[in-house]
Order: structure tokens, then sequence, then C-alpha cells
């Protein structure tokens, strides 16, 4: 038997405060395609980038087609074969499919530096035929559907195969997430069609399609590899609990409201359209209760959130505060009525990294600082002094950069710019866990229930099924734009297996 | 960032901080070497008198540039308003003053309500009203305008206070309300925070459009009274009065230390800007260097002051 094309050799990967892949083996044959699932965070898209040189590993060996890669050299891991499609697509939109599939090789296809367009084309054709797609090389990538973009990244990693001599490792991180039904099934087919020409390692957050179209199938968890099965013998529920590991439920201390929240809603969401990304979407949020919103990336949730605090517009649908429907035109109506706001993305969207951690915490509420046109600098400062203690922040001073702040202490900052200021009625949290060490994490997951208790209703969206129910009273269920179920923990708490089963 | 570093960031930039303000003084000690007289108060008061009117214009575009914007049409803008006011002084005196003073506001806030509602970048808008307001100043006036009557309104600009020239003293004043307007009001804030990461300020509920065009409004005001300063100096309007002060302008906010990037700067880096990008243009005539190589030595200047005072940590990308 020849050598397998892909072997993970004990690979570990830490980043600060999480170990991201834990000895981590498993093997792909030559021809096979092989499913990779796990939760978010689970370390899936950690192994794909060690795999493909785009980080280097802390241990362990990756060896393709029988050889040792050097750790974290992308150009020698595509020169041995190794071609990933990523998520986010790396397509230029603005030129040909042809250009697309031969960038940077274009070889003897550019003449005297000019395009022989007739040759690329020709070139461009034979991969698109490997997958039997009729997409015309000339096209221009941008007019192209989403579904078709991905056969032409597709084509892309397989003209790695004339390349190199060789029969390419094709990557693919979860390239139906972008996509609806009838699209998925396309691409699908194209996954199939790769069988006969490569190998293939494929993520995706939907079982079903895993099963479909894998050999084998690994299951991850917590950054290891638990589990390997046989696609065709694999039970869905099985492979779901093995998903899951051991939640480590244990972890946080469960304490949620004991019984149902009542009185007028502080927030209703009534039939909130937003596109195709959240569909019908309803729920009621009242003062004290904390309202988690579960699914995987693309169910909706985060876009749920933004249009909650007008930062995205609903195409459909009212907002509810307090009784009164509103209609806000941006971030700056949410506020002024009371509704706070901590994005996913902390270091573009939560702090502005160039100022300081008193000016960052004042910019959502400076009228409180203000006395007639002027800002009063000293009320300022004993206002943020005072809140660096209550939050604990760890900041050599009031004046020093956020930026230099570690994740816990700038989120912390960034919780505290809603509460200067009089309280708010409604607090959108969207990942606000995401990045920090267990002990951040733990801080901040106290401060968000002692958040609520005080009387504020918060919208959670989280990284894992535990840590949500760890801190929700509600659980929605979301995706592919809809509710598809919904929790109360005062009836009893849901379990991570049910809750998962709503979102795939 | 990593790596022990042998001075405290804190210390570190304020090294950085101060570096325009050494090559200032190294460039006066520089040319009062060759030419002692150069550093008499009566070669001073002139270099003053001849800065106030780039004082004035870098004023103007030194909220902008804090914004992660540029305004290319304040120079056109000062050109037109000195127009207007050789036309408006002696038929309307110190009314047709403030006439002019709101049409050059209402110039800057048209301008930057189109950059925020139509999403063109500052460039391009400010760019198209450089073309836009030098046609109409020529249009009005095919050339030099001189004011009959009513220059005094603007004329006391010309002379001095206290041994230093009013018309310096009148753009200190300006840096200074607008230097104070910037650190004690939310507009101050609300500006470097948007210079610093539009998208973070916008969802902390900063109304972005509102100060984007607020501050344009501010641009265009100090575009205006720059030409105040103008008319007073040559006793007329001048339809490319201030053409050739736009690019020094630009020079003096960034050789100050203000990053192009936005955010990171201030009006008193831009004073001391003014004073360098002065000093040289007039030093390399008075040290006795062809005028042919000023531009050589104002290019090498540029460069060499950005780089040294550019705080590179703070930057992203570099565009």
């Amino acid at each position: 038997m020849s050598a397998p094309a892909l072997s993970v050799e004990g690979v570990s990967k830490a980043y600060p405060g999480v170990q991201a892949l834990d000895e981590v083996s498993l093997v792909v044959r030559p021809r096979e395609v092989v499913g990779l699932v796990g939760e978010n965070g689970s370390g899936k898209s950690t192994l794909l980038k060690v795999t493909a040189g785009l980080v280097k590993q802390d241990a362990g060996v990756i060896r393709v087609h029988g050889k040792a890669l050097p750790a974290g050299n992308f150009s020698a891991a595509a020169r041995a074969g190794v071609a990933m499609v990523f998520q986010e697509q790396s397509l230029l939109l603005n030129v040909t499919v042809a250009e697309n599939i031969l960038l940077g090789c274009e070889g003897d296809c550019v003449r005297y530096g000019f395009y022989d367009w007739k040759r690329l084309a020709g070139k461009a054709r034979e991969q698109l035929d490997k997958l039997g797609s009729t997409i015309a090389p000339d096209a221009i990538v941008g007019s192209l559907s989403f579904a078709q973009r991905q056969v032409v990244e597709l084509a892309k990693a397989l003209a790695i195969e004339d390349r190199i001599g060789g029969e390419p490792l094709i990557l693919l991180d979860e390239p139906t997430s972008v996509l609806d039904a009838g699209e998925i099934d396309k691409v699908l087919v194209q996954i199939e069609r790769l069988r006969g020409r490569a190998s293939v390692v494929f993520v995706s957050h939907r079982l079903e399609e895993v099963l479909r179209v894998a050999d084998r199938v690994y299951v991850m968890t917590n950054g290891r590899c638990v589990a390997e099965r046989a696609a065709k013998d694999a039970d869905p529920a099985e492979l779901q609990h093995l998903m899951l590991g051991q939640q480590l439920t244990q972890q946080y201390q469960r304490e949620t409201l004991a019984s149902p929240p009542s009185g007028v809603a502080r927030l209703s969401v009534r039939g909130l359209h937003c596109g195709d990304r959240c569909r019908g979407v309803s729920f009621e949020l009242h003062a004290g209760e904390i309202l988690g919103l579960a699914g995987v990336e693309g169910s909706g949730r985060e876009v749920v959130c933004r249009a909650v605090y007008g930062a995205v517009a609903p195409t459909a649908g009212e907002l509810v505060l307090e009784g009164k429907t509103v209609r806000l035109a941006g971030p700056a109506d949410a506020v002024a009525r009371g509704i706070g706001y901590v994005p996913a993305e902390r270091r573009i969207e939560g702090i502005v990294p160039g100022m300081s951690v008193r000016q960052n915490m004042t910019l959502a509420h400076l009228q409180t600082v203000e006395r007639g046109w002027m800002l009063d600098l000293r009320r300022e400062l004993r206002l943020v002094s005072d809140w660096i203690g209550r939050l604990r922040v760890r900041t050599p001073s009031t004046e020093s950069l956020i930026g230099q702040l570690s994740g816990g202490n700038q989120q912390k900052v960034v919780l505290a710019k809603w509460l200067i200021a009089e309280q708010p009625r409604v607090l959108v949290l969207d990942h606000p866990l995401r990045g920090l060490d267990i002990g951040a994490k733990a801080e901040i997951f106290a401060r968000i229930r002692e958040l609520a208790r005080s009387g504020i209703g918060v919208l959670l969206v989280a990284d894992t099924l535990e840590e949500l129910i760890a801190l929700s009273d509600t659980i929605l269920v979301m995706r592919d734009g809809e509710v598809t179920a919904r929790f109360a923990a005062h009836e009893r708490t849901p379990q991570p297996i049910e809750i998962l089963e709503h979102m795939m | 960032m990593a790596g022990p570093a042998f001075l405290s960031p804190r210390l570190r930039a304020t090294l950085v901080g101060l570096a325009p303000v050494a090559v200032l003084i190294v460039l006066l000690l520089g040319i009062g070497l060759f030419v002692p007289s150069f550093l008499s108060s009566y070669s001073l008061g002139v270099l003053m008198g001849e800065s106030s009117p780039i004082l004035l214009l870098a004023i103007a575009q030194t909220p902008v540039i804090m914004l992660g914007g540029i305004d290319l049409s304040v120079a056109a803008v000062t050109s037109l308003a000195s127009v207007l006011l050789a036309y408006l002084l002696p038929s309307l005196g110190v009314p047709g003053l403030l006439v002019v003073l709101v049409i050059t506001t209402l110039i800057g806030a048209a301008q930057g309500y189109i950059h925020v509602v139509a999403q063109l970048p500052s460039f391009v808008v400010t760019l198209a009203g450089m073309g836009l307001w030098s046609g109409v100043a020529l249009s009005l006036a095919h050339a030099t305008v001189p004011v009959n009557q009513g220059y005094a309104i603007v004329g006391w600009l010309q002379g001095t206070t206290l041994g230093i020239p009013t018309g310096f003293l009148f753009g200190v004043a300006g840096a200074l309300a607008l230097w104070a307007c910037l650190r004690w009001t939310r507009l101050g804030r609300y500006v470097r925070a948007i210079g610093f990461g539009e998208i973070a300020a916008t969802l902390s509920g900063v109304r972005v459009g509102r100060v984007k065009i607020l501050v344009f409004a501010l641009s265009g005001f100090f575009a205006g009274l720059t030409a105040m300063v103008l008319v007073a100096r040559t006793y007329s309007g001048d339809p490319s009065a201030a053409s050739s002060l736009l690019l020094p302008s630009i020079a003096a906010v960034v050789v100050g230390g203000t990053a192009i990037t936005g955010g990171f700067g201030g009006l008193e880096r831009t004073l001391v800007g003014v004073m360098i990008i002065t000093v040289l243009r007039v030093g390399i005539a008075i040290v006795g260097i062809d005028p042919g190589y000023e531009p050589l030595a104002y290019g090498v200047v540029v460069v060499g002051a950005v780089a040294l005072t550019i705080d590179r940590s703070r930057l992203l990308v570099i565009k």
C-alpha cells in the first residue's frame, strides 16, 4: 500500500489560554474524502491551517505523501500539493475565471509580459473540465454565483496537480457555509468528482453533508481527535454526542431565574426579517433576563444582534422597546434609547486601539461628563477610575493605550463603556468571551450575570453551548435564519445535545 | 512590540512628539550660523508674517486630516473668498465680511455632506471642489480685484501688535481656539475616535456623519479667514491667490507630526509644522542656496520629518 496522502502525527498548537490542538493524529489515504466535524472552537480550522503551513504547530509532524513538511511554511506545503479552499473565498472578483485559476502560476501563458489569452483560457478550461463544469474561463468572477465561485475555487486547487505532477491534497474549510440549499448540492456534487483525482479533507458544520460525501469522518472536541468512523455506518446521533464530548458544564455555576420572567417586555422583536439572513424572528426580552441565541456560524444570530442595535436595517418586522415601537436609524439611535452593544470583533469594532482606556470608556456617553459645552476632564477621570476599580480592570493607568491591555481587560473596558452612564435598558453581547483566557472568561462571565440581575435585559451570543447554557435564562435556537427551538431554563436545564439537534 | 525596549513607550512617544520641534530648532540655528542676522527680531517678524496664510490654511486642514480625510479644496475656497471680499467689502462693509465667512463655511459643509451621504472619498469630493471653486472665482474675476473701500475691515491684520505681525497672531489665536475645542469638547474626542477607528466609533453610537460635516464646515470657515489675511497683504482679491499654498499647508500638517492616516496629531503640531515649512522656504533663499534647489530640500525635509514622527505601532496598514 502506498504512503497516505496526509498523515498528521501528534500535532499540538496552543494559543494564549487555549489548547487549540492537543496531540492530534489522523490519516487521509490517497483519493479519500475525509470529513472533519466538531463544534465551534474544536480546532478544525486550526488543523487545516497547520496542514497548509499557515500556522506553525508547537509539536508534531505533518507528512504529505510520506514526506514531512517543514512547519509553518506555506509555500513548501503548496509545492507538496496541499491546496486550501478558504471559508472566505480567496478569489479576485474583478478579473476573469482563467486568471484566477492560474493566478501565480501562469507559466507559458505569459509571453513578453503579456497574457496569451487563448492559452490561458485553454489551461483554465482543462481544470474546469476535470470538474465537468461549464463555467466560461473568460467570465468575470464577480458576476458568478457563490456556488460557481466555489467551483472556480476548486478548479484553482486542482490546478496544483499539473504543477507538481502528483495528486493534490485539497483542504476545504466549510465550503458550503455561505451557500443556500440548491447551491450546496452543486458544490457537493463537485466534491464527489474530486474523489477520482485528489485526496480531500472536508470541514463542515452540517453533519448530513459530511456523511454524504465523506468516506470516513473524524470528530474533534476541544482540540483533540476523539473518534473516527466510516461514514456509511456512522450514526448521526452518536457523532453529535461525540462532538459535545464531556461538556464541562461544571466549569460554570449555573444560576438562572427561578421563575419565568414577567411584566412588560423590555424588548419585543416581532417578525424580524433581514433579507435571507434572518427570517421571521420573534422573541421577548425582559428586565433581568439573559436570552441566549444558539446556532452555527451563518445561522442569523449575529444579524439579529446587529438589527437590535440598529447596525443592520431590517427589511421587515418591528422592534418594540418598553411598549413603544421604534425605528433605529443607526447605532447612535440605539445608544440614545439605552441599548448597548459589545461586538464580536473586539479589536476592530469594540475598541479604538489608538486611544486611552479613559477615552475608550467614555466614548459612547461623553455627554455624562460634559458641563455645558465643555468636557469636565476631572469628572471623567474620577468616573473612569471608579469603574476601573469596580470591574477590576488591570491597567497601568487611565491614560494607557487600550491596545496594550490584555483581551480580558479590554473587554472589561468595553463593558464599562455601556455602564458609566444611566444603566442601559438592553445590552447586546456578541461573543463577549471570545479570545479570552479562562480566568478572564470567568470574570466577564460573573459580570454579565451581575448586570442582568441588576435589571438589564441581556441578549447573548456565545462561543460555545456550555457558556450559553450556563448563562442563559432562555435559549432560542436558530438555523438558516429561522428560530427552530426555544428552551426556558426555569422549567429545566436544556441538554447541549437537544440544542445541537435544532442547530444542525 | 516584543522585546525589551530601552525607553518606556510613554517616553518614546514624547520624544517622537518633540522631534518636529527639534527639527525646527536645528533649522533655525543652522541658518543663523550662516546668516546671523536671520535670527534678528526683524527677520523673525517677517518670517511670521510670511507664514500666516499657510498657518491658517494648515489649521483648516488639520481636523480633516485627523479624521483620516483630506480637504484639497481649501486653497481654492480661499481664493474665491478673496475675490468675494474684494467685491463685497466696498459695498457692504463688515456685514460683507460675515457673508463671505458664511459662504465658505457652507461650501465646506456642502462638501462634507456629499462626502458623507454619497459615500465618496473626501479626496475625490474636494478634488472636484478645488476645480469647481477655482472656476467660480475665475469666472467672477479674470484678474486681481483691488479693494477700493473698506480695506480697513481686514487691513488691521497687516499691522503689528507688540512687535509681532497681527496676521500671525490672528492665526495663532485661531489655532488656539480650535485646539481648545478639540481638547475640551465632545467634537474633538469624536474626531480622534473616527480617525483611529471609524467602525468602533460608529458602533459606540458616535454620529460619524454629523461630525464629518461639521469638520468640513470648520475647514471652510478657516479658508475664509485665510482670505482675510491674503486680502490684507495684497490690498486685492485674486482668483488664484492661494493656489500655491495648498501643498505647503498639507505638508505643514504632516511635517508637524499629524498622521495622514488619521487620529494622531493636533494643532500644536501644525503650528510647529508651519514654522518648519516657512523657515525652509525663506531660509534657503537667505542662505544663498540656488532657489532651484528649494523644492529638493523641501522634499527631503518632508519625508525625513514624517519618517521621524510617524508612530508605526498605531497603524495597521500604510497606504
